[in-house]
């Protein structure tokens, strides 16, 4: 066979290649055309924004200032400060949903009656819209009719009704609690699939060799599991650093600043600021984080996967 | 060590037996294999005795002590497994030492017996590799190692060699015989492939639907089988069947098929006498014969050869003979081309003769 001539957009223009590599290029053209279009274009156009001093209210004036947005994001307290809200924001949140997703797929692993029921049922909030979910919870949390207050005073557990979300300790965990309940079913998923795989002999093994329920566990199945962790660990860390939407249904960064992470942030900054040359450096910024996290957790986890 | 005694077991899964009614006795030091096709139950069995499955009847001694209720670990046996099941995240060491360490060994002790254990079976080279840098064969000797190093009370070996190529189970099989003789210890072996049985064991078990057709030393199984199914399941190339019926002249007893017809030798006779004018099936091991061409005799087969099969130090014919093909082994200077007329005559004293209706045999 020979060799495959490589792709060159001069080379389609300039006739150069035959037509079957002419052909292919022709036909992956209007996919390239768009793809420019809706994310290469808005990624340059956005970093390009980033280097002007770009204010809405300010249309006619403005001036080209290198990377001193930059500089301002860096030097300003409240980012850093959302910025560690969403570090524990994330942190919560990812550890509960692999907790949780654990403990569902054990038990979804298992043969009983009613199993396919169940597992119906535990991945129905996954089909739920974000926003609906938003508003759903935002009912549960109310302070004057909410489940969750109807709940705990009929257990006993409280005396009279909690302004739940207005309590800047309680906040965050509330919101990163609505966002495990959203996540924790592609996770159970994802970790339930890794289990499946692996084989029934290594606990047959295992229990030879002397291992109980918790060492088997220990020993098989938590290494095992690596790979379904890495997935869930890369995905649910993006999903809740990019978070947006529970915060906007519920909170809007309050009350006090104590929900006001870096999406918010950066939603402020640009769309009720309206500095859309700050809101885009914020962006980047945000994006190169989540990027090197990524990264990072495919080194670690993925390495000796 | 340790004698097992199996008493009345059954196991069913849902509407399927798959162990019905089985009694056996395993010996103290014994290799005792349990051999039949897939889904005879023969894993079965051996999960049974190891306590990894659950009995619905029946009763499974160690020395006389009665274990149905002990989980595996208390039943001091050892477990090889065809898929090697090593643990995949663990160094072939950590592989060896888990059961030490379940066991709560002090650490001097693990290295010592693990390292003794790995010089054994010279994977000393391999302990700080893990199990997908190991080739088959090695894998292999890890899951043995895993076993010895407990100095179990019980082997058990779940088809340990299916999953390796032909030369290096033949090697493995050496390996595990040498094991057996320096262990001294009891081994119950699983396996479908006749050939390991028949090399391994002190006596097999011949295994279908979960009923034990027949016990025996490889000898008995392999010239005295109890039925058609022990006859063709042993062997290879498989016994011959010929269909016909038993006749009896004066004291002779004949088997006739068509114009065809061989003379039973007396011992054999005296046995089948009773059953003269019954529908039989022969069988005819492929190397019971004596392959003369152009001298017909009695006790001869007539027939025309298909074609020769040379197995290097054999050859296998295929002949045409009384209307089905039938399988010999001959020597390899027998010179004979396709399509020869040969007569083949049959050694009398070793043959088979079965009942047509309940396939049992009618000598044995």
């Amino acid at each position: 066979m020979p060799p495959r001539p490589r792709l060159r957009l001069s080379g389609v223009i300039s006739g150069k290649f035959d037509f079957e590599a002419r052909a292919a290029a022709l036909f992956l053209l209007p996919v390239t055309v768009v793809l420019v279009a809706v994310a290469v274009f808005p990624i340059g156009y956005s970093f390009y924004i980033s280097l002007f001093q770009l204010k809405l209210t300010r249309p006619h004036r403005v001036p080209f200032v290198w990377l001193d947005n930059y500089a301002k994001i860096l030097t300003d307290e409240l980012f850093w400060s959302s910025a560690w809200r969403t570090f524990s924001f994330t942190v919560m949140s990812v550890t509960a949903i692999s907790i949780l997703a654990v403990l569902i797929a054990l038990l979804l692993n298992e043969t009983f009656r009613g199993r396919r029921f169940l597992a119906i049922i535990l991945v129905a909030p996954w089909a739920i819209p974000t926003v609906a979910n938003g508003l759903m919870w935002k009912w549960i949390y109310d302070s004057s009719f909410g489940a969750l207050n109807g709940a705990l005073l009929q257990l006993g557990m409280i005396d009279k009704y909690v302004v739940w979300l207005g309590d800047p300790e309680k906040t965050l965990p509330l919101i990163a609690n609505a966002f495990v309940w959203k996540e924790v079913p592609l996770a159970s998923i994802l970790i339930l699939v890794t289990m499946k795989s692996i084989p029934a002999d290594l606990y047959r093994a295992a229990k030879v060799d002397g291992a109980n329920v918790l060492q088997r566990f220990i020993h098989i199945t938590l290494p095992s599991l690596r790979p379904g962790f890495m997935l869930v660990f890369i995905y649910e860390t993006m999903m809740a650093i990019r978070h947006f939407d529970l915060f906007f249904i519920l909170t809007e960064g309050g009350p006090a600043q104590a929900s006001h992470v870096a999406s918010w942030h950066i939603y402020v900054e640009t769309f009720r600021n309206l500095s859309f040359g700050t809101g885009n450096a914020l962006a980047y910024v945000m994006a190169i984080v989540t990027f090197a996290l990524a990264y990072f957790i495919i080194r670690t986890l993925g390495r000796r996967l | 060590m340790a004698s097992i005694r199996i008493e009345g077991v059954t196991k069913r899964f849902g509407n399927v037996v798959a162990v019905d009614d089985l009694d056996l006795e395993i010996h103290d030091k014994e290799f005792l294999v349990l051999l039949g096709p897939s889904g005879c139950g023969k894993s079965t069995t051996l999960n049974i005795i190891a306590g990894l499955e659950d009995m619905n009847e029946g009763n499974i001694y160690f020395d006389d002590q009665i274990v149905n209720f002990l989980p595996p670990h208390r039943r001091d046996v050892a477990m090889v497994f065809q898929s090697y099941a090593l643990y995949p995240h663990k160094s072939v060491y950590d592989n060896i030492a888990f059961g030490l360490r379940m066991r709560r060994f002090n650490r001097q002790e693990i290295d010592r017996l693990v390292k003794h254990a790995a010089d054994r079976l010279e994977i000393s080279h391999l302990l700080q590799r893990r199990p997908h840098e190991l080739s088959g064969g090695q894998r292999q000797r890890v899951a043995l190692g895993r076993a010895i190093v407990r100095q179990p009370a019980v082997f058990l070996m779940d088809e340990p060699l299916s999953n390796l190529d032909a030369a290096l189970r033949v090697s493995m099989r050496a390996e595990i015989k040498r094991l057996h003789q320096t262990m001294q210890t009891t081994f119950v072996y699983v396996t479908h492939d006749q050939a390991e049985a028949l090399t391994l064991a002190d006596r097999i078990v011949v295994l279908k639907d979960g009923v034990a057709q027949q016990t025996g030393t490889p000898d008995d199984i392999y010239q005295r089988p109890c039925s058609m199914f022990v006859a063709s399941f042993l062997g290879s190339p498989q016994m011959n069947f010929l269909r016909g019926s038993l006749k009896k002249e004066g004291d002779r007893v004949l088997f006739c098929r068509g114009g065809f017809s061989l003379d039973f030798p007396s011992a054999m006779a005296r046995k089948l006498v009773g059953h003269a004018g019954q529908e039989v099936v022969l069988g005819i091991r492929p190397e019971d014969v004596d392959e003369r061409t152009n001298s017909p005799t009695a006790n001869c087969l007539h027939g025309r050869v298909n074609f020769t099969l040379s197995i290097g130090s054999d050859q296998y014919l295929s002949v045409q003979a009384e209307g089905v093909e039938l399988f010999f082994r001959v020597g390899r200077d027998t010179r004979c081309a396709d399509g020869d007329s040969v007569a083949i005559a049959v050694a009398t004293d070793r043959l088979h003769v079965f009942d047509k209706e309940t396939t049992q045999s009618l000598l044995w």
